[in-house]
């Protein structure tokens, strides 16, 4: 938890403008930070903003407090699975780990991203709906996510930690190629039920060219064709060729 | 972490921002990689890499270059900007003809990272689309600040922070350079693009 020490605060509000999700507030003559709203991304500790020293850290005591740090801020790194960030692998190593092959598209729904934040409750509506839509959601040894669900079958996570907000988490998964439309149709659905944004990738094998077919899916449905990707060239060694 | 995906605004301007990863994969290639790292950083530097860092130190706007990779170890991730596609090229080729079979990834736009992928002589293994934003837009930035905030895409940049910069340099109390560097302190993977924040600040303060 972060907080503002009121002995040392004086009201000045300069830390307000570092807060990332505008969680820091004023009020009788002090800031304070909203704790409902601050997801421990510790920007305004780590680029030690406040003049006086007033914004302190306290303990992270319990293990969705830990989660909601370790999500929202990028130096540290993830427990189980070893990355840094929100601790996904997603298209960076696929050249090695073939974690998607031909005929499977992975997806990561970027939740809360850009900027907005996620109250997890909202995390676990669009991984329920994707679920629902034929997609397998990606196991605890692969996305820090799972180690919220007790069952991968259904996307729900445990109740206590639907309040705690976090910069950003992803929902991934994969389905088959011919699963694409209903996925992507469910998330047409549940992004008018949620009460953030969220960003979403889409991770496909590609011939030579860089092509994969199965984006034509995405003219049926009015979603436009990308224009950004992150492209995977494929030099890790040894290369996966699934 | 999909941090280097989903950059916005004007087209022309993202086609002057691509982003260089070197990865390594639990398990298989994890293991010393500090030598194979130090390589990725000479590849980069010899085609004028404008930022690159290291996300458990932080970018080379900020940290000496030395300090930098003094403190790469096995948990580090080696990442940094180009702002054409003559770097993507000539870096790709180096990377490939040095063999270090870590994972390589270019991010930008497709117009133009693709083509530079088949003069580099590299073939696209797998690639993550961005299909853009979703849900309850309506409370998002503004389009301007969205796209210098998302060239930081672990968000470590404030938008309220955004604006204190641009009102800095129309008051003239910085340059837009030194206001984008500001900013790119922020990012401490190293993969903001300071050059296009700079000329993005500059087409949108108030004269």
């Amino acid at each position: 938890m972060t907080v503002i020490n009121k002995e040392k605060c004086t009201g000045c509000k300069i830390c307000q403008i570092y807060c990332t999700v505008d969680a820091i507030h004023y009020a009788d003559g002090k800031c304070y930070i909203d704790q409902d709203r601050c997801t421990e991304c510790y920007v305004c500790l780590r680029q030690k903003v406040c003049p006086r020293g007033a914004i302190e850290p306290v303990e992270l005591d319990n293990f969705y407090k830990q989660f909601q740090h370790v999500m929202s801020d990028p130096v540290e790194n993830h427990g189980v699975t070893g990355v840094t960030g929100r601790g996904t692998e997603e298209v960076k190593t696929n050249d090695v780990s073939g974690r998607v092959k031909r005929g499977e598209v992975g997806i990561a729904i970027d939740m809360g991203r850009p900027g907005m934040g996620v109250y997890l409750r909202d995390a676990e509506k669009v991984a329920m709906a994707i679920v629902r839509a034929g997609a397998k959601l990606a196991p605890a040894e692969h996305t820090p996510l799972a180690a919220l669900m007790p069952d991968l079958s259904t996307g729900k996570l445990v109740d206590e930690c639907h309040h705690y907000h976090l910069l950003s988490v992803i929902v991934e998964a994969k389905c088959r190629e011919d699963q694409l439309k209903d996925v992507l149709q469910a998330l047409q659905q549940v992004e008018k039920e949620i009460e953030t944004v969220f960003s979403l990738g889409l991770i496909m094998r590609v011939d030579e060219k860089g092509q994969n077919k199965t984006l034509k899916v995405l003219d049926e449905l009015g979603i436009p064709q990308p224009h950004r990707g992150k492209v995977n060239v494929g030099l890790g060694r040894p290369l996966c060729t699934e | 972490m999909t941090h280097s995906l989903h950059r916005s605004g004007d087209i022309e301007s993202q086609k002057k921002d691509f982003n260089w990863f070197m990865y390594q994969t639990k398990g298989v290639n994890d293991k010393n990689i500090k030598p194979k790292a130090l390589e990725f950083i000479a590849a980069a530097e010899a085609v004028g890499s404008e930022n690159w860092g290291d996300v458990k130190t932080g970018p080379i706007t900020q940290y000496s270059v030395e300090e930098i990779k003094e403190r790469i170890s096995d948990k580090s991730r080696i990442r940094g900007v180009f702002t054409r596609r003559e770097q993507v090229v000539e870096f790709l080729k180096r990377i490939k003809e040095k063999d270090l079979g870590q994972s390589v990834v270019i991010t930008g736009v497709l117009s133009e990272v693709l083509p530079a992928c088949e003069e580099a002589g590299v073939t696209p293994h797998s690639i993550n689309y961005s299909l853009g934003v979703w849900g309850k837009k309506d409370n998002l930035p503004d389009d301007v600040t969205l796209s210098i905030t998302t060239m930081c895409g672990h968000h470590m940049i404030p938008p309220k922070f955004v604006k204190h910069i641009m009102e800095q340099v129309e008051k003239g109390r910085l340059t837009a350079e030194q206001g984008a560097i500001k900013l790119a302190n922020f990012c401490y993977c190293g993969i903001f693009n300071q050059v296009r924040c700079a000329d993005i600040i500059q087409k949108n303060i108030k004269k």
